[in-house]
């Protein structure tokens, strides 16, 4: 499947900046403790599911800012047409709401109660940086430029691959914290 | 109200203009819109624009030799934007001026603002009546700073703009007033209790 390019990063800014509302409109503006409470004994509460969608926003964040310049300083030229690639399209349907649930790895489970205003803040700090980033990559080509994945540095995925799968992965959770929140 | 009456009605609430000076004024206004975080004015670089805010919240801040970047000011619709001293003496900014959600705005460039003060009286005058708001706004802010507790100047953002907290980043707001997030945090819950 083909995608318009420019529509298809409005699409992944639309997701980012719905995420990044609720944040800022809503769970800023509850207690800690609501933030950290868990809906039934075994599951996350917001804060951990914040806590979880940090870890990878701190290596995707910093992956594609790398790649981004990495990109700018050869001259990438953008292409009006996006075309996934096959491993990243797999990844993006594996991680969409509503997809199979999936054990995470060891090394991005939270704490039992992470410090939720810290939590929340740096999800927005990343979400920010996403926006910023998805508006850069109007600029070079994302079917080229490529980003290492969290899994590992060998295998790497093309940039628009890597924030539309890092999208859906975020906009699982986010349904995950709604719940949580009870809202 | 589009967009140009809005302004128009901004401009009448600072000075009284004639309808030709009004409409000589309007006519330098071009529409612009910008993203979330998008920065229109980087630090060490001139302020080409005059900005009036019709959509969304920008912030000034300045960034530290350590790095924190400090809220200054927060502007929202409807009242001028951008960094005024450098637009006014056309220096290089100490500042560097974003918007903290998408806005819409007008904007004029220098030269054109320029040349209306040169050209009509009461342009001049209502834009000097807009700096002497402006820095009237900037005293009281230091006073604020120099003798508010946090809580005080917590206080005094919210009276001043009681839609903030659900509307910016609390970090955003907490560089405004001089607290760390966890501080910011427990002034939100005492207002809670409150």
């Amino acid at each position: 499947m083909q995608y318009n390019t420019h529509v298809f990063l409005n699409e992944l800014r639309e997701q980012a900046e719905t995420h990044l509302q609720m944040a800022i409109r809503d769970w800023q503006n509850l207690t800690p403790e609501q933030l950290g409470q868990t809906p039934t004994p075994g599951k996350w509460s917001a804060a951990q599911c914040l806590e979880h969608l940090n870890f990878y926003g701190r290596h995707y964040m910093t992956a594609c800012e790398t790649a981004i310049n990495r990109a700018k300083q050869k001259g990438s030229i953008p292409s009006p047409v996006y075309q996934p690639g096959w491993l990243g399209a797999k990844f993006t349907r594996m991680m969409q709401p509503g997809a199979k649930a999936m054990e995470s790895p060891a090394n991005a489970r939270p704490a039992a109660q992470p410090d939720a205003i810290q939590m929340l803040q740096e999800f927005i700090e990343h979400n920010e940086k996403l926006l910023q980033l998805l508006s850069q990559a109007e600029t070079i080509n994302l079917e080229k430029v490529k980003a290492p994945t969290s899994l590992s540095a060998l295998l790497r995925l093309q940039l628009g691959d890597t924030f539309a799968f890092y999208l859906a992965h975020q906009a699982r959770h986010v349904l995950q914290i709604q719940r949580a929140l009870g809202a | 109200m589009n967009a140009y009456n809005h302004l128009s009605a901004f401009l009448q609430g600072i000075y009284p203009l004639s309808d030709a000076e009004m409409a000589a004024m309007l006519a330098v206004w071009q529409p612009f819109s910008a993203r979330r975080k998008e920065i229109l004015t980087p630090e060490g670089q001139t302020e080409r624009y005059a900005y009036f805010v019709l959509e969304g919240v920008q912030r000034a801040c300045f960034t530290h030799p350590d790095g924190r970047d400090i809220t200054l000011v927060f502007t929202y619709p409807y009242s001028f934007s951008g960094i005024a001293d450098s637009f006014l003496l056309q220096k290089p900014s100490k500042f560097t001026f974003e918007t903290l959600t998408p806005s819409q705005f007008l904007r004029a460039p220098y030269a054109a603002i320029k040349s209306m003060m040169d050209e009509h009286r009461n342009i001049e005058r209502l834009l000097f009546r807009a700096t002497a708001v402006a820095l009237e706004g900037v005293l009281y802010r230091q006073a604020e700073l120099q003798s508010f507790s946090s809580e005080e100047k917590f206080r005094a953002l919210l009276a001043r703009s009681p839609h903030v907290l659900t509307l910016i980043p609390h970090k955003y707001l907490a560089s405004y007033i001089g607290v760390d997030a966890t501080n910011f945090s427990k002034l939100l819950n005492s207002i809670r209790i409150a």
